[in-house]
């Protein structure tokens, strides 16, 4: 599967993810006044079309807030959660899931946990990483995902998807992570952990 | 009823009735339909950028390579490139990345355009740009399009009701 990347690279980015995501849940947790598990981090370049497949039922309605990252890596950042995962999210802050103020909520809670990931890659790595203020969206999945990696896309047709899953002790709720960098932050990333082309 | 799945960046054609030709979750990205209906054969697009600069490996993925792509290959099926018409899907703006102008969506729209124009393909229909993303179906051999948003109905596009944008 993957074409551009070797084993050893990819075991890399995926203790990158492991750290990241151990970072983020951590943030959650604090936000939520619950423990909250991550699950082991998947690491996979795949063709855009096999990446969309591999996150999950295209028209699956989903949140998906957005944090764009600047700086020495290009990346995005995406944090998925189903409708009722985002319902669940709400009422633990105290917040209405049909209110408006569920969006600001869920951004924010975007924010928080995309931007722990990001700080614990660039302390890491040494890179400069500057998030962008959260977008969200509730929409198709795969309308969601494509849009990300379309968004980052520089001609080439593989994505490097980093996944993580958090999961909620004591709640039915979880959400997905995805760190898709653009293919110049990739092999800034790998020369930073010494495995660059 | 068949129904051929046509994911990011891939095409796909046909004259076999009861062929039906989807892309689910158009988010930025467009599905670029066309269609001979005289001849029932239909394809559709899954375009992911606007320009391939020069890259031959999959012409779906852009608009400025689909377009000719598509449109040879439904002449190779029976198509009267006098009868071929165009319906265009997709091209949300759901993000904004990096402030760098006009978001992929639009430079999508408009790139899919330019290249039907310069092939003199009119449009139909189209239900582009907004910032929900749509699933586009196409029945081969009726030449029907519908289009559907996140958490709606689908609606019949073409040849029902012609919206122009």
């Amino acid at each position: 599967m993957s074409t551009q990347f070797n084993d050893l690279q990819l075991d890399a980015l995926r203790e990158l993810a492991n750290i990241g995501s151990g970072t983020a849940s951590t943030a959650l947790s604090t936000m939520l006044g619950r423990a909250v598990d991550i699950s082991v981090p998947t690491a996979a370049a795949l063709p855009f079309a096999e990446a969309v497949d591999a996150v999950g039922p295209a028209e699956r309605l989903v949140t998906g807030v957005v944090i764009g990252v600047n700086g020495d890596m290009q990346a995005t950042v995406l944090l998925l959660l189903g409708t009722g995962d985002a319902a669940t999210i709400c009422s633990l802050l105290g917040v209405d899931p049909d209110d408006e103020m569920a969006a600001s909520a869920l951004g924010e809670i975007g924010n928080i946990v995309g931007t722990s990931y990001i700080n614990a890659l660039g302390a890491m790595t040494g890179l400069e990483m500057e998030p962008e203020p959260p977008q969200s969206a509730t929409d198709m999945l795969s309308a969601i995902v494509a849009t990300v990696l379309a968004g980052r896309a520089s001609g080439d047709d593989i994505a490097l998807v980093l996944d993580s899953d958090l999961t909620v002790e004591g709640e039915d709720c979880s959400m997905s992570f995805l760190l898709v960098p653009s293919q110049g932050g990739v092999q800034e990333l790998l020369t930073r952990l010494g495995l660059g082309d | 009823m068949a129904e051929t799945m046509v994911r990011m960046g891939e095409l796909a054609f046909s004259a076999c009735a009861g062929d039906v030709l989807v892309s689910l979750g158009l988010g930025s990205c467009i599905g670029l339909a066309l269609l001979d209906r005289r001849a029932a054969v239909a394809g559709l697009a899954h375009v992911v950028l606007p320009a391939a600069d020069g890259r031959a490996d999959s012409p779906g993925r852009f608009a400025d390579t689909a377009a000719p792509v598509l449109l040879d290959a439904l002449r190779g099926l029976g198509a009267r490139r006098t009868r071929v018409e165009a319906v265009l899907v997709g091209g949300a703006s759901m993000f904004s990345f990096g402030g760098n102008g006009l978001e992929v969506g639009q430079r999508n729209d408009a790139a899919v355009r330019e290249a039907l124009a310069r092939l003199r393909i009119p449009i139909v229909a189209a239900e582009t740009g907004g910032s929900r993303g749509r699933t586009v179906r196409v029945t081969v051999e009726t030449g029907r399009v519908t289009a559907r948003a996140a958490g709606d109905t689908e609606v019949a596009l073409y040849p029902l009701l012609a919206v122009t944008a």
